[in-house]
């Protein structure tokens, strides 16, 4: 992976963008639960960016860890921009 | 089934000589190739340096024989054989620097322990501030080590200039020289001869060590686990270590225990080999703006590394932009090294834990003990760790040392937070 594809701006070089952090696969669950665990899974990661260097829109990323295909960028609420 | 156990050439200037005309059959392979056997007291998943310390010290200081240390991959390939070989025990927590100190003082004297030289190199680790605002920080820091008993000392700009002459002092920089912190104990250590000299001691103990052996599950009955599910087929267990740096979220997920974890890459580079330079290791952390570490080999390369790449990782290909992050800065550091080419770049995969510090435990079961979340400090932790790890696997109960590093603390809110940056494992 060396880019990513932001809802707004297009493909752009993977360093103007920030991760934040993995989600959980289900939304829900205590606030420890969403502060501290995470679920590993070297399939799939869900994940929350940002377009930091960029437009600075917050993104869903869908990736593989293991082989670092995206499989998807969004906005987090799921509209289209 | 008793197997054989190989003749250790304990190493010594009088077995050169013995060896001189023996011929080079007079040395032995450092560990013996023993099969796999079907049942064993502990099983140690993952052969890297916490892995196979522990082995080590189950067999040694606890009498623990029936040991077998089980490795997907070959020996010492994760990060054992990755990281930047950099010893120091300069934190700022009370817990961690009881730890590390702890660590590095078996660092002293472990080449003699394990009768391999590991080239522990008390070389000094400099923690460079590049500007007024970062040195009280690092005084700080050089305080509660010397309180802890941790010898730390701060240098202004003078001193620094003539502890580190590689620095250039009459050159012009965009960033001047304001001070360092030191502490001359910290150092390198030859990182493949840990994973090779612990793992020589722990086969002449009886520990049985097998590459290519990948666990796939945890097979349990009721309260306790039963054994482990290999690719080599079923091996019982009475108790079982997971040591896998790299990749504990997945363990965690085998489990079914979700894990305060998350996996990254660090980078690490060395340089083509030049006449010697550098003798120390140089830290400089811009706050906000990268970080670089660079020290050199003892064949010449520059070894260097700085951040995490900054997300979840398991592909162990580093990123360009922290590659050339890293490049700048230690051109910045030493301007002379602009036209030295790197020679190789590699990546590994670093367990990073919500709090930045590691987690020894039991994990479900009351036989099942993790020793993991290492974040990109587990090499110098390994002779501690492993030491403390199998006195709490032998006994059940954690020595004092490690008691910090439960899992609990993530309810109690009990948390290491070295850099105080609060329950993420990258904040760039």
């Amino acid at each position: 992976v060396t880019r990513l594809h932001c809802p707004f701006c297009g493909a752009r070089a993977l360093r103007e963008f920030s991760f934040h952090k993995t989600l959980p696969d289900a939304a829900g669950g205590t606030a420890f639960e969403q502060t501290y665990e995470r679920i590993a899974n070297a399939a799939l990661s869900i994940e929350h960016w940002q377009h930091l260097a960029g437009c600075r829109a917050w993104l869903l990323v869908r990736r593989n860890p293991s082989t670092g295909e995206v499989l998807e960028v969004r906005l987090p609420d799921g509209r289209s921009p | 089934m008793s197997a054989p156990q190989p003749a250790l050439r304990r190493y010594s200037a009088l077995a050169l000589l013995r060896a001189r005309f023996a011929g080079e059959r007079y040395w032995r392979p450092l560990w013996s190739g023993r099969p796999l056997r079907a049942a064993y007291d502990v099983v140690v998943v993952g052969a890297g340096g916490h892995g196979l310390a522990t082995a080590f010290h189950l067999a040694r200081d606890h009498g623990i024989r029936r040991v077998a240390v089980l490795e997907q991959h070959l020996l010492g390939y994760g990060n054992v054989g990755r990281n930047t070989t950099i010893v120091r025990s300069n934190y700022l927590l009370p817990e961690n620097q009881y730890f590390y100190e702890d660590s590095l003082r078996r660092w002293e004297r472990l080449s003699r322990e394990l009768n391999y030289n590991l080239m522990y190199s008390p070389r000094g680790v400099v923690d460079l501030a590049l500007s007024e605002d970062e040195l009280p920080a690092l005084a700080r820091r050089g305080n509660a080590m010397r309180l802890a008993g941790i010898d730390a000392e701060l240098l202004d700009r003078a001193a620094l200039e003539r502890f580190v002459p590689a620095l250039e002092p009459r050159r012009g920089r965009r960033f001047p020289l304001v001070g360092a912190l030191l502490q001359r104990r910290g150092g390198t250590v030859r990182h493949d001869a840990v994973a090779w000299g612990y793992a020589r001691a722990a086969s002449a103990l009886g520990v049985d060590i097998i590459e290519n052996c990948a666990v796939t599950g945890v097979r349990a009955a009721a309260k306790a686990a039963t054994g482990v599910e290999t690719t080599r087929g079923y091996v019982q267990a009475e108790r079982i270590v997971f040591a896998t740096a790299g990749h504990t979220g997945l363990i965690g997920t085998m489990l079914g225990v979700p894990l305060p974890i998350e996996t990254h890459l660090l980078q690490a580079m060395v340089s083509e080999p030049i006449k010697p330079l550098l003798d120390t290791v140089l830290i400089y952390v811009s706050p906000g703006h990268g970080e670089t570490y660079i020290c050199q080999s003892d064949r010449g390369g520059l070894v260097m590394g700085g951040h995490l790449d900054g997300f979840p990782s398991y592909t162990r290909e580093g990123q360009w932009y922290r590659l050339e992050e890293v490049v700048q800065g230690a051109v910045e550091l030493l301007p002379r090294i602009g036209g030295v080419r790197i020679l190789r770049q590699w990546a590994g995969t670093n367990d990073m834990t919500m709090d930045g510090s590691p987690i020894m435990d039991r994990l479900r079961y009351d036989n099942v003990f993790v020793n993991a979340g290492w974040c990109y400090g587990g090499f110098k932790a390994i002779p501690a760790s492993g030491a403390a790890f199998a006195r709490f696997v032998a006994t059940g109960t954690p020595p004092d040392l490690i008691r910090p590093y439960r899992l609990s603390r993530f309810v109690t809110g009990h948390l290491l937070d070295e850099p105080g940056q609060g329950p993420f494992p990258v904040r760039l």
